[in-house]
């Protein structure tokens, strides 16, 4: 109890900052097919990859602007930077990371995860991996994990052979755009049967004014292996809007295990439009853990089809939208064969004048037999300037589905509010507590030091809340 | 070999649906100016109606068929083919109705509509005296036309519905039914449509005002003109298109009940709107139940917008062959400790669909709001769809309850063991699951021999299916 009756300190300005980096390679503002090849040439990559760009440049062109979701009419495309590159090349060792890149990291604490408990880290600042480091010995049973642009290079036949197969540039106008423009982003792949002990952990951030940012990753999860992958994001603030548009793609092969976790903390100013896509083949199971608090905007549905028989799909989402923020998030769970299946899950805290949107679809395709299906929403209002949504689409078209969907929305029972209090915590405390409480179902399936931050996170919007 | 293997899961049945038109395109070609102006000089109609007319007509050029959003994936038209279909002139609606009908005991009143015209009417002397009035619009425009014109332009149409609007600018016949405050009427007045001659096209509107404290109940029943006409071999009747409406306005601690059935002809093509507005204290109860046509296309609105003002709402759907029921609810609380509770079933045979889309609305003003919305689905056969969205939009936390629930499943195994083990034959005990299923309209259907027909309905729906799935 005496954890929660810690003062909370506002540690936002610790995020929030920005260092003056000279830009080796900047692409210019705006788009053109001449951006999009200049980029392609700038990395020197083959034939194939910059023609799937100049293929996905065209189909962004000719797409409409979806506008079932999110407002999205203040993105400005010409104001956009498509590309920088902070530092010439890849950097392998702590050492021989440029002093002023470094000094970030410092300040939000990387090499001390690092050394205490991750894996591997790839840390993204801006558009490009400038570090990397993969433990020894996981480097020795194979498995692969680095910058995609490096992968590109390095492993061309199963990069090729997976690359854009599980979202197509055609998908939306936003995976279409950063099938263009892509740059950065990790590059996973776990040899078969190999299990992986420690989460693999990438951190992202955005950097420079209006610097968009496309990073591309790829998982490929061979048979029998197992991975955790987590990515985790804060950016400074900045006045003017900057837009993220990832794609991600994971491949679980037959009898697989795959977890994906993110925390989304971007700052309030930036568009987060990112397709996240999983192929869970036979046996295999996929997990989505998802956490959106930052952003002005997010429209992020992770998706899961379950394409081989006895696959299983699990997604956990949060998001807590506060002022001036829409999260409209969500999931999909689509079963294309029998005897899979899926759990959704999703809590949504709104207050402040923010806006928590569910929205999610659950298909069952003819011949998918015996598939068992279900989704659950909750969603917390703290105050009545605040709005919440709930869209789920159920699309069942066999005849042995079982399916259940439950819904609710309410605001904090005072009565808790009152138990809590006549126990000795302050008001903000239990309602803190509460919060806490309803989102549990996220923070447990984190790492220890990730639920700890997640929570502080939470403390920290929640503080916002009474200023 | 070019061929490359198809993933697993994407091998689709072939559709052999009709596509000459895209899912979202009107499927008739009658709707024109010049038709709404024809209907509105035919029937000598005053100023003020021919402009309501056309200015819904024109609300009908410029709306997209589906307004949402969110419904738009699901919209699908395409069963529907009525390029060659002709509407109703007004003439019949001017007719006066044959009056000569003596009251049946266990209604207040009476109205059939057959086609274009009023085959019987008949209102209770003491429901007369009361007040009450049930009507044609022709009727209303000779002997009342104010009262019509206030209630009409007032009125509790669906403003942002391209459907509805075709029905304001083109409708040829009305009902309307008027109960003053403080009648109570304890026996229904039964509206019976009787439609479906090939190629016609029969547009109508229901008004119903609910005075402060009356309290009515309204027996609607959607049924085939005539007997199925068999055609030739490769040869198809044409189809028949019916629009109809139930506008209501329920004022203050009114009572309005409503139970439809459907069971029209399988050549039918049926659109309905139905409006509900709540005064403070009111309760609208709906018991909706959808058996024929082979594409329906319905919406509720419900707005609560008095303090306390609640509305219950059932609909079942049986579906069977190639049948496609499109069904939305809107639900719209604006008044203070409104309650809002809503239940859609459906039962699919062959290769039969339900798109069931729900949207509870909970507006800031609606502090204390109790809002349920269930939507489940029992697929009988591998080649149907259940499609369920159900929404919530809430801006006011301060809420009693607000939730959705929904499910799709088999019939329950266990359930037919149960039963088996007490001696009933499997057949009667999947049967007795399906009916038990669709029962909660059923039981609200106030009118015995409709409750009775329903049941019947439901009945032989079922030894159908059994019929074709053993064929």
């Amino acid at each position: 109890m005496t954890t929660t009756r810690e003062l909370v300190q506002d540690q936002r300005d610790q995020y929030a900052f920005h260092d003056d980096i000279v830009y080796l390679h900047e692409s210019g503002r705006g788009l053109t097919r001449e951006t999009v090849e200049g980029i392609s040439r700038f990395k020197d990559e083959p034939d194939w990859m910059r023609e799937f760009r100049l293929r996905a440049y065209d189909h962004f062109l000719a797409r409409p602007m979806p506008e079932w979701g999110g407002d999205l009419g203040t993105i400005d495309f010409d104001r956009i930077v498509y590309y920088r590159k902070p530092s010439e090349r890849e950097e392998k060792s702590w050492d021989d990371v440029p002093d002023q890149i470094k000094a970030t990291f410092e300040r939000l604490g990387i090499p001390e995860a690092e050394r205490k408990f991750l894996a591997g880290v790839g840390a993204q600042y801006d558009s490009e991996v400038v570090y990397h480091s993969v433990r020894e010995e996981l480097s020795k049973i194979g498995v692969v994990f680095m910058g995609t642009d490096q992968a590109l290079k390095e492993y061309p036949d199963i990069f090729r052979q997976y690359f854009g197969t599980v979202v197509p540039p055609e998908d939306n106008k936003f995976a279409a755009l950063n099938s263009a423009v892509w740059s950065g982003g990790s590059f996973v792949y776990v040899p078969k049967g190999v299990e992986v002990p420690l989460p693999l952990q990438a951190y992202f951030r955005i950097n420079g004014e209006n610097t968009g940012q496309f990073e591309r990753t790829l998982i490929v999860v061979d048979e029998g292996a197992k991975v955790h992958y987590i990515e985790g994001c804060t950016a400074p603030i900045y006045a003017t809007d900057s837009l993220h548009a990832a794609v991600v793609e994971v491949i679980a092969l037959p009898g697989s295990k795959v977890r994906y976790t993110t925390i989304q903390n971007w700052s309030n100013d930036v568009y987060n439009l990112v397709t996240k896509r999983a192929h869970a083949h036979a046996n295999s199971t996929v997990e989505w853990i998802d956490a959106n608090t930052g952003s002005r905007l997010t429209m992020k549905y992770p998706s899961i089809y379950l394409r081989g028989e006895g696959a299983t799909a699990d997604v956990i989402s949060v998001a807590v939208a506060g002022k001036g923020q829409h999260q409209d998030t969500g999931a999909k769970a689509i079963h294309l064969a029998s005897n899979t299946r899926s759990r959704i899950v999703s809590k949504s805290v709104s207050k402040d004048g923010g806006r928590a949107t569910y929205r999610g679809q659950l298909k069952v395709s003819p011949g998918a037999k015996n598939v068992v299906a279900s989704v659950r929403c909750d969603a917390l209002m703290l105050d009545d300037l605040s709005r919440s949504d709930t869209y789920p689409y159920i699309d069942i078209q066999e005849d042995d589905t079982t399916m259940t969907h439950e819904a609710t929305v309410g605001k904090i029972s005072g009565d808790q509010v009152f138990y809590l209090m006549s126990r000795g915590l302050t008001e903000n405390e239990a309602t803190n507590l509460i919060v806490q409480g309803f989102l549990e179902v996220f923070t447990k399936e984190l790492p220890m030091e990730y639920a700890i931050e997640f929570n502080r996170l939470v403390k920290l919007e929640m503080e916002g809340s009474l200023g | 070999m070019t061929a490359t293997a198809r993933p697993s899961g994407r091998a689709h049945p072939e559709r052999t649906r009709p596509s000459r038109r895209g899912p979202t395109e009107l499927p008739f070609a009658f709707a024109d100016r010049a038709l709404v102006e024809r209907l509105s000089n035919d029937g000598a109609e005053p100023a003020w109606l021919r402009a309501d007319r056309l200015a819904a007509f024109q609300r009908f050029e410029s709306l997209p068929i589906e307004a949402n959003l969110l419904y738009t994936p699901y919209l699908d038209l395409r069963g529907a083919d009525l390029m060659d279909a002709v509407p109703y002139g007004t003439s019949a609606a001017l007719m006066p109705p044959a009056t000569s009908a003596s009251v049946p005991a266990d209604v207040a009143g009476l109205i059939e509509l057959r086609e274009d015209g009023v085959a019987t009417y008949a209102l209770a002397p003491e429901a007369e005296a009361a007040g009450v009035v049930l009507e044609t619009f022709g009727q209303a425009l000779r002997r009342d036309p104010d009262g019509l014109r206030a209630e009409l332009e007032g009125g509790s149409s669906v403003p942002d519905d391209r459907l509805a609007q075709l029905t304001r600018a083109a409708w040829s016949l009305g009902v309307r039914v008027v109960v003053p405050d403080g009648v109570r009427l304890d026996r229904p007045i039964l509206v019976r449509w009787l439609a479906g001659a090939p190629s016609r096209a029969l547009l109508t509107r229901t008004l119903v005002t609910l005075g402060e404290g009356a309290s009515a109940t309204l027996v609607e029943e959607l049924l085939p003109s005539g007997p199925e006409i068999a055609c030739a071999a490769g040869e198809t009747v044409p189809q028949s298109l019916f629009t109809g409406t139930i506008e209501a306005i329920i004022a203050r601690d009114a009572t309005f009940a409503v139970a439809s059935i459907q069971e029209f002809g399988p050549r039918q093509v049926a659109f309905q709107q139905r409006h509900a507005t709540l005064g403070e204290g009111a309760t609208v109860h709906w018991a909706l139940g959808q058996l024929g046509s082979r594409l329906v296309r319905s919406r509720v609105d419900n707005r609560l917008v008095g303090d306390r003002s609640s509305v219950e709402q059932v609909e079942i759907v049986f579906g069977s062959g190639e049948q496609l029921f499109d069904l939305t609810s809107y639900t719209r609380h604006l008044g203070r400790d409104t309650t809002g509770d809503l239940l859609a079933k459906g039962a699919l045979q062959d290769e039969a669909r339900s798109f069931m889309k729900g949207l509870i609305t909970i507006d800031k003003t609606a502090v204390g709001t109790d809002s349920f919305l269930g939507e489940f689905g029992m697929n009988l056969s591998r080649k149907t769809r259940a499609v369920a969205i159900p929404s919530l939009e809430i801006d006011q936390p301060d809420c009693r309850r607000v939730a959705h629930s929904s499910s799709v499943g088999p019939i329950d195994e266990g359930q037919v063991f149960y039963l088996e083990s007490r001696g009933i034959p499997d057949d009667e005990a999947r049967k007795f699951i399906v009916l038990g299923f669709l029962e909660p309209v059923v039981a609200r259907v106030p009118l015995a021999e409709a409750e009775q027909r329903l049941r019947d309905g439901l009945a032989a729906k079922w030894e159908a299916g059994r019929a074709a799935s053993a064929a």
